[in-house]
């Protein structure tokens, strides 16, 4: 079964927002599944919950929300069961993220190598078997080379003295090396300089770097294009494309620029109002997109190498959150809506093979 | 065509002081060196990456900021030497619509009393009865309503926001309108209708354009001719489908390359640039876009190239590269 290759499965999460306006129902039961090593595109307009399905994942909720149901399964675990305490291990070890402003989440007072050599040190375990590596053994220890040590780290224990320096010396090798796998230029002098002196691309690759130090098995990319310009976007998702052959990670990589998905993504959970309303391949969904709001959305997209001379606009705006429509909460902008739409909420079905979508149209 | 906007040679620096004396350390070249022409009746775009100078030289040739150097021709009239009464009066024609409409609306005035209040400082209408008049018609022509009126800024979403803008520019009958990245705050699903409603709008009032944006593909579904901006300067002037599919400048070339599109079964060449933009503060000696061009030879570390015309495409670069083989001649 394909069941055994899920990463992570979300089901039916539902999270809401105390304001002083009201309750924000940000999430109306979301549905998602991410397979081993692929890339899941997280596509939706803002508002539409895609950033805190990301944050609920990884337990980093502000204070003013609070989950009302579904579960999260991280290989067959549900996290969201598991105490604060072990979640925040479980980010250190498994869950990695990298935000859209790369600035404000470097710190600023601190060189780049301080950061990261932080990152390294986390798991001093495996430093000393690199260490151990290269003495005992006469290994050139990679960064590259640690992410394929993962399972065979109980055999390279022996019984050699490693002192700290020697630890601290590893890492900083690794730091070095893993800046010149992010595509940094002269990575020993970015490691000497401070977040300000980076540009915004270089930050970006800074906090992918240190992001894949920890060799996470799942991995949020949140708009971490939408900050840079399209020459440094098309680098930063190279970059993500040659790391996902390289890396044993599963990425969602969440964008509100389906042309972004279209270029990165194996597969496109597109989302609104909360709900995720139809996943595919993403050659499918772009071939034969099903819910009536992902056509739309293609539609009213201008693409340059189909250039037309209206383009198709959505009537409406973007629900408000704390009164959300009745039902699908795409009825009030769907030129298709029934009675059934206002009433209740269609399930995401598998439609076709591979291909589900939340529609009364479509069955459901 | 007629040209209606002429740009000579227009720089903008802003200064950098430091020290106690506050003495000038320096130049930000934000702008430096610009010309182009817009004609009448068309939409002109400019695309560039942040901080090219993009909006500071749209601010610049609406004298919103003052240009250091250079000649802005509207209409034949010299905006840069304009002065009181005279540049009040182009000001009425030139109008600017804002990236931000969250910004560029006062929170507490009505639609109704910005819409009026434009219309008084221009003496466009004689009476509150016509000028009420002429706010509701355009209101319908941006796709609100008359319930709008009398509704404050903070009860409209953006899209709607940036409608009042445009209505509120449209009271003083434009000839010719800066659009500033003007749904880059905007949410993909409503970008669609703003971009439709500027094209009618184009063609009811005959308005000419100045479109500028950091995002390709919404400049070329906009835009007649196209200019291209790098580190303050313009590196290529073409019509819009010249420019997408020939370029002819490297920079060009690999800005159209790397435009992300929306179908992932077309098959895209994998054309990196490396590096960043650099800083308008030391921008680098000869051509600016030397760094990082993968064909740049010493002549470029020298001499910086001009912008030449051949056939109405304008090019700033010493050679003429063949991308696809790698050849360049002089």
């Amino acid at each position: 079964m394909r069941e055994k290759n899920y990463v992570l499965e979300v089901k039916d999460l539902k999270v809401n927002f105390h304001t002083y306006r009201g309750e924000v129902k940000a999430l109306n039961g979301v549905d998602l599944k991410l397979y081993k090593r692929e890339i899941l595109g997280l596509v939706g307009e803002s508002g539409c919950g895609k950033s805190v399905t990301a944050l609920t994942i990884l337990g980093l909720l502000p204070e003013n929300a609070y989950i009302i149901g579904g579960e999260i399964l991280f290989k067959g675990e549900d996290l969201l069961k598991k105490s604060k305490e072990d979640v925040r291990i479980l980010r250190t070890n498994e869950l990695a993220t990298v935000f859209q402003d790369p600035l404000t989440y470097l710190n600023p007072v601190l060189r780049i190598e301080t950061q990261l050599i932080e990152v390294f040190m986390l798991n001093k375990k495996l430093l000393r078997q690199a260490v151990i590596a290269k003495k005992a053994h006469g290994k050139n220890v990679t960064f590259s080379s640690l992410l394929s040590w993962k399972n065979e780290l109980a055999s390279e224990s022996s019984d050699l003295k490693v002192s700290r320096a020697e630890i601290k010396k590893m890492a900083k090798h690794l730091c070095e090396d893993i800046l010149g796998l992010v595509k940094l230029p002269d990575p020993k002098r970015i490691l000497r300089q401070y977040p300000f002196e980076l540009s915004g691309g270089m930050r970006q690759r800074t906090m992918i770097a240190m992001a894949l130090a920890r060799r996470p098995a799942f991995f949020v990319a949140d708009e971490i294009t939408t900050a840079v310009d399209v020459t440094i976007q098309a680098q930063i998702l190279h970059l993500m494309r040659e790391l996902r052959d390289k890396m044993d990670a599963s990425t969602i990589m969440i964008t509100h620029d389906l042309s972004v998905a279209a270029e990165i993504a194996d597969r496109i959970a597109v989302m609104y109002g909360g709900n995720v309303v139809e996943v595919a391949p993403t050659v499918k969904i772009f071939r034969n997109p099903l819910h009536p709001y992902t056509t739309m959305l293609m539609k009213s997209i201008p693409n340059v190498k189909k250039p037309v001379e209206t383009l198709k606009s959505i009537s409406g705006t973007v629900p408000e959150m704390i009164n959300p429509p009745s039902g699908c909460r795409f009825h009030p902008r769907c030129p298709f809506a029934m009675d059934k739409c206002r009433k209740k909420r269609p399930n995401l079905i598998e439609a076709i093979e591979k291909h589900e979508v939340a529609c009364y149209l479509i069955g459901g | 065509m007629k040209d209606l906007l002429v740009v000579k040679g227009l720089k903008t620096w802003f200064p950098i002081k430091s020290g106690i004396m506050q003495r000038t350390v320096g130049h930000v070249k934000a702008v430096d060196g610009i010309s182009f022409t817009v004609h009448k009746g068309e939409t002109f775009g400019l695309v560039g990456e942040s901080g090219s100078g993009k909006t500071t030289a749209a601010r610049s040739i609406l004298r919103l900021i003052e240009p250091t150097k250079g000649e802005i021709c509207f209409d034949g009239i010299n905006v840069s030497k304009a002065k009181g009464r005279k540049l009040r009066k182009l000001r009425r024609r030139m109008q600017i619509i804002f990236q931000d409409p969250y910004a560029s609306l006062d929170p507490r005035q009505t639609v109704n009393s910005m819409l009026i209040e434009a219309m008084k400082i221009h003496g466009i209408t004689q009476s509150r009865s016509e000028a009420h008049e002429k706010s509701l018609k355009l209101l319908n022509v941006v796709g609100l309503s008359e319930e709008h009126l009398y509704r404050f800024p903070h009860e409209f979403s953006g899209g709607q926001r940036q409608r009042i803008a445009v209505a509120r520019v449209l009271t003083v009958n434009p000839d010719f309108l800066i659009l500033d990245e003007p749904t880059s705050f905007l949410d993909v699903s409503v970008q669609a209708s703003v971009l439709n409603l500027f094209k009618n709008l184009q063609k009811e009032f005959n308005l000419t354009y100045l479109f500028i944006s950091h995002n390709l593909a919404v400049v070329h579904h906009m835009s007649n001719r196209v200019a291209v901006m790098y580190l303050g300067k313009l590196v290529e002037v073409a019509e819009r489908d010249t420019i997408y599919n020939s370029p002819r400048h490297p920079y060009t070339y690999h800005l159209m390359a790397a435009i992300p599109v929306p179908d992932p079964e077309f098959q895209k060449e994998e054309v990196l640039l490396t590096g960043d933009v650099p800083s308008p503060v030391d921008v680098p000696p000869g051509c600016r876009f030397h760094p990082r061009c993968p064909y740049a030879t010493k002549k470029c570390k020298r001499k910086e190239p001009l912008l030449t015309e051949t056939d109405e495409h304008w090019v700033a670069c010493h050679y003429d590269i063949d991308f696809e083989s790698g050849e360049k001649k002089a």
